[in-house]
């Protein structure tokens, strides 16, 4: 799976995102989480899924490569 | 003002603490103070309830007291800490159902519904005056008076879960936590645990997702909502309500179903 990714600037606290398009089109948002998180901040939040990832809501991922691989994990 | 009346109630039952809150001079005190919050209960029905047997026991954070397809023997009376009611799920994922303060029996049902079908652990540090099944069938069967009363207990905590459905299924997240906390404070406030607008809060971030169906990224960012709209104040597992008519209107409570003898109202 080829995964293309286009930053985005969010309206909210957590500003920094990451449109995550397959081939099929939009597949997530991502957010980095900001100081508001604390020890959480800096990691990736998966803000949105699409299709096969519309049931994981909850996952955050240390840094954008791990997101990377479970996305591609999923939609693969 | 709340506590005034209960103290005279209770006579030399119970004590002001040095930190205001009231100490009981025996666990179960806790039942009765609990059961007065919601009811009136006789002199009579008092020395009953306080002459149940009882064998107490700490237990540490994050510990299991009944878990789901246990078939008790005893029911579990919260003495100090805070407890919740989950279910896991096939995932892995966990659904907090209720947490319960000092006073509250959470597994009193276990009297007539012989299999748990949920389980029951710590959030913090407590301690539980486990009391037998058959003593409290004995003390029912002798005192029909105080089955009326902890059946209407049951029924609150019926209540309880019917709003935490609402809660779940529409208030948006920020209105589903400043709910949460109005409900522990009410509850906490009944039974004598809260210093004015201030009251132990040892539930984490995880534990509030778990219970309101939200990540703990929702969590975060809700508490910080609230925080910064000078609602409360969180800050090492203590909760302070700096605007009760506020976050009261934010979580859109009503405390009817709490169904509280006394209106208890934050200052």
């Amino acid at each position: 799976v080829t995964l293309q990714m286009q930053p985005t600037r969010l309206a909210a606290d957590d500003s920094d995102g990451l449109l995550v398009f397959s081939d099929a089109g939009l597949v997530a948002v991502l957010v980095r989480l900001s100081g508001l998180h604390e020890q959480a901040a800096g990691q990736w939040f998966l803000e949105a899924g699409f299709g096969e990832l519309d049931r994981h809501k909850h996952a955050i991922f240390p840094d954008l490569h791990s997101a990377q691989n479970w996305i591609a994990e999923r939609i693969g | 003002v709340i506590c005034g009346s209960i103290l005279a109630r209770s006579g030399s039952l119970a004590l002001e603490g040095k930190d205001g809150a009231l100490v009981p001079t025996s666990p179960l005190d806790r039942l009765v103070r609990k059961l007065e919050s919601i009811t009136e209960l006789t002199e009579h029905e008092r020395q009953a309830v306080l002459s149940l047997p009882i064998t107490t026991k700490d237990f540490r954070s994050d510990e299991d007291i009944v878990r789901e397809g246990d078939r008790p023997w005893q029911c579990c009376l919260l003495v100090e800490g805070f407890l919740c009611r989950y279910k896991i799920l096939p995932d892995g994922q966990r659904q907090i159902q209720s947490f319960h303060v000092p006073g509250d029996v959470p597994d009193l049902q276990s009297l007539h519904i012989p299999v748990m079908d949920h389980g029951l652990a710590t959030v913090s540090p407590s301690k539980a005056a486990l009391i037998p099944h058959d003593a409290i069938r004995d003390l029912t069967h002798a005192h029909p008076n105080v089955a009326d009363k902890l059946w209407r207990d049951t029924l609150v905590d019926a209540a309880i879960f019917r709003e935490w459905i609402t809660n779940v299924g529409s208030r948006e997240a920020p209105a589903r936590i400043a709910h949460l906390l109005c409900e522990i404070f009410l509850k906490l406030q009944a039974v004598g645990l809260t210093k004015g607008n201030s009251f132990d809060f040892p539930i984490t971030q995880s534990e509030i997702g778990d219970a309101t169906g939200l990540s703990t990224v929702h969590v975060n960012r809700s508490i910080q909502k609230l925080r910064a709209e000078g609602l409360i104040v969180l800050e090492k597992a203590r909760c302070t309500i700096e605007d009760w008519k506020g976050l009261k209107e934010t979580a859109m409570f009503d405390p009817t179903y709490l169904s509280l003898k006394v209106e208890a109202d934050a200052a």
